[in-house]
């Protein structure tokens, strides 16, 4: 059991890895719905065991309602909006993919050592589980400031909440499930806001470049 | 009977689907906020009169002590006085072209939604809940900030969605962190995120987790109040936001962001059994806070950006009260958010006044605002002297408390950088606003006269207001904020 969960946690990471080095948006969308089939293969193994031991089956009902959201609608809702708005493909990062990664292995040493200070999270299986978790959540705002379009940064918002939903499946087992619930309305809300404010970016500035949106400042 | 207070909202935000013309959508808004505003006085009328300590209802989700009943009052009569003040102002931008009626509709289903969600912040004890609230503040906010449609409204629109809702999960990491620290210890996870249970049992927590826990709260609901360095979408969306909105968001939506740190803030101190840990950051980020308000206000070239300014200089003025910790200090802050909430809305509300009038948010363009809008302009100018700081005006009196509280504490250094700041903040609001008042060459096309009658009634009714409490503030007033403060003090 908790072999499984240390390599899925850690696949986790990796896939979140493989998204600061995508170069096109397509191919960004692509690794979170990758990430994403991993959370639900984690929600689907503490589910089951859940069922298993306590008979109850609020895990897999969160497991359900994430291979429906994160896997199947958000990834065709991103992919729509970009249909619409991207004409062409142009270069969206500010640093290089080399100098991302590096960036992204500095974090995850970083996570590893603050949590190794903290007493009771610095032993056995939890403090894997948080390093890799927190980590995610750490890359998916790295991702967010270093991408230009305003897809990256919606991409980089729900990994950073894959990452969250990573840390309380992992060390707590999930949250009471009416939370989750609610998570999951408020995330679906917030992703379908972004996408029409995307829209309403292009009519604006007539492109979806966020480094365009600079009237404001002071 | 209590669950009503969270369903009027919710029913009229949905109600003015069904209304089509511009008489039935104001008749609903005023209806469904005075009912609203009536309930909510009436449960803590009741309250007090039956000398109740608390009360859950709703299968305990829901939870009303004398901290939380004082903001759900702050938040629904500010709501309800802006709510008056929307329908003139709605009016004038509908005969002047600026919007249809199904404009109207979102605008007016949008805000109840909004009003709403912040009743639902302070009224449940779940932190989950509570959360999740939070993040639909912002949700039910952005089409309110991006309602002019134009680049800089959509600018700030996006700025705000993104900026908040990373800064609220980094919260909700928090929440996830305050949840294990539970959870290992009673196993039991249907209540061991409910604030009650949390409080009696804070000694037992762990609190190393709890630190951590307490870091990431305040980053993530910080964002939401305000607080430097994670200001940066405040102005922005304050100053593009129709008034009404920068009057809701600045009065009673970082309000209630401030609540949700309190809450938390409460749990850890008692945790602890002191306050230096979480004091040191509360302090530092208040003053950080004040001081770059400071900064910032000199340039400014908005009259609106130039009051969200002073917005994130009053949060910090509250989480150096808060940081202190003392009960004067608790008090302090409560009186000073109360302040805060009807000063700074009253100040939001004349500048749509003004805007209405001179179609420009320019402090350069706008000259003349006593001979042009008499009224409007009698209050702005008092208003402003309120927010600085003067007597008689309430924001004086509990900026009085908190200086006396930190004095008290023994923060010399940081009570004497405090009242420094505010110093400077004095001088720059009434040197850069000072200019609007007076001048005659006024355009053309500017004619003498109040716009927004209903409004103009409002903004008055909210000086009389705050002019009353810096002087005088009756006895069962005061009770109720030192029992809310005693709660906050409770966790030392």
């Amino acid at each position: 059991m908790e072999y499984y969960l240390d390599s899925l946690s850690l696949l986790i990471l990796i896939s979140s890895f493989v998204l600061v080095a995508n170069k096109r948006i397509n191919s960004y969308i692509k690794t979170f719905r990758l990430q994403s089939f991993l959370l639900v293969i984690l929600a689907g193994v503490i589910g089951v065991e859940k069922f298993l031991t306590e008979g109850a089956l609020d895990i897999i009902v969160v497991c359900v309602i994430i291979l429906a959201l994160k896997v199947i609608y958000i990834p065709r809702l991103l992919k729509n909006t970009v249909n619409k708005v991207e004409y062409k493909v142009e270069k969206d990062f500010f640093l290089n993919i080399p100098i991302g990664v590096l960036i992204c292995c500095a974090l995850v040493m970083l996570v590893y050592y603050s949590i190794s200070s903290v007493v009771p999270m610095n032993s056995g299986h939890s403090q894997v589980y948080l390093v890799n978790s927190i980590s995610v959540v750490l890359i998916g705002l790295f991702f967010m400031i270093s991408r230009k379009k305003a897809i990256g940064q919606i991409i980089g918002f729900l990994v950073l909440e894959n990452g969250l939903f990573t840390t309380a499946m992992l060390t707590a087992n999930g949250m009471p499930v009416i939370i989750e619930l609610g998570m999951f309305i408020d995330l679906l809300t917030a992703v379908m806001i972004m996408g029409v404010l995307v829209f309403k970016i292009n009519e604006n500035f007539e492109s979806i470049d966020i480094n365009k949106l600079r009237n404001l400042r002071g | 009977m209590e669950m009503f207070i969270l369903l009027i909202p919710l029913v009229t935000s949905i109600l003015f689907w069904l209304f089509h013309q511009k008489k039935g959508l104001h008749i609903v808004n005023i209806a469904g906020s005075a009912l609203l505003l009536l309930l909510a006085v009436g449960t803590t009328g009741r309250f007090i009169a039956l000398g109740q300590d608390s009360f859950v209802f709703f299968f305990d989700l829901f939870y009303f002590d004398s901290l939380n009943l004082f903001m759900l009052d702050t938040i629904v009569i500010v709501s309800f006085l802006v709510s008056v003040y929307a329908v003139g102002y709605l009016n004038e931008e509908y005969e002047h072209g600026l919007l249809d009626i199904s404009k109207m509709k979102l605008y007016y289903s949008l805000t109840h939604a909004f009003i709403f969600t912040m009743v639902l912040v302070v009224s449940t004890q779940n932190l989950g809940l509570m959360w999740i609230a939070i993040e639909a503040t912002t949700l039910a906010s952005v089409f309110l900030v991006g309602f002019y449609n134009d680049k800089n409204a959509v600018e700030a629109a996006w700025k705000y969605i993104i900026i908040c809702s990373v800064g609220i999960a980094l919260a909700l990491l928090g929440i996830v962190l305050l949840y294990i620290s539970t959870v290992g210890l009673f196993g039991d996870p249907h209540n061991s995120l409910s604030w009650v249970f949390l409080y009696e049992n804070a000694g037992q927590l762990q609190g190393s987790v709890l630190k951590i826990s307490f870091i990431f709260i305040l980053a993530g609901f910080g964002t939401k109040v305000g607080l430097v360095p994670m200001h940066t979408w405040l102005p922005d969306a304050h100053s593009q936001a129709p008034s009404p909105i920068s009057a809701l968001l600045s009065g009673v939506l970082l309000n209630s962001a401030m609540y949700g740190i309190i809450r938390i803030l409460v749990i850890v101190n008692k945790n602890l059994g002191s306050s230096v840990y979480t004091g040191r950051m509360m302090m530092a980020l208040g003053l950080l806070s004040i001081a770059a308000a400071a900064l910032f206000i000199l340039p400014q070239k908005d009259y609106k950006r130039l009051l969200a300014y002073s917005s994130i200089e009053h949060m910090g003025i509250i989480a150096f009260a808060l940081g202190i910790f003392t009960p004067l200090a608790a008090y302090g802050a409560l009186f000073h958010m109360l302040n805060h909430a009807f000063t700074k809305s009253m100040l939001f509300l004349c500048t749509g006044n003004i805007f209405l009038k001179y179609k420009s948010r320019e402090i350069a363009k706008i000259t003349g605002v006593l001979k042009i809008l008499p009224v409007t302009g009698m209050v702005f100018l008092l208003g402003i002297f309120a927010i600085a700081g003067l007597p008689p005006f309430s924001v004086f009196s509990s900026e009085l408390s908190i200086i006396i509280a930190s004095f008290e504490a023994g923060h010399y250094w940081q009570g004497a950088a405090f009242i420094i700041f505010l110093a400077l903040v004095f001088a720059g609001i009434v040197s850069s606003m000072l200019k609007i008042f007076y001048g005659n060459n006024v355009g053309e096309q500017v004619t003498p006269g109040e716009v927004n009658k209903p409004g103009t009634v409002v903004i008055v009714i909210m000086l009389c207001i705050i002019a009353v409490t810096g002087l005088y503030l009756p006895v069962q007033l005061g009770d109720f904020l030192s029992a809310a403060a005693g709660i906050i003090s409770g966790g030392r």
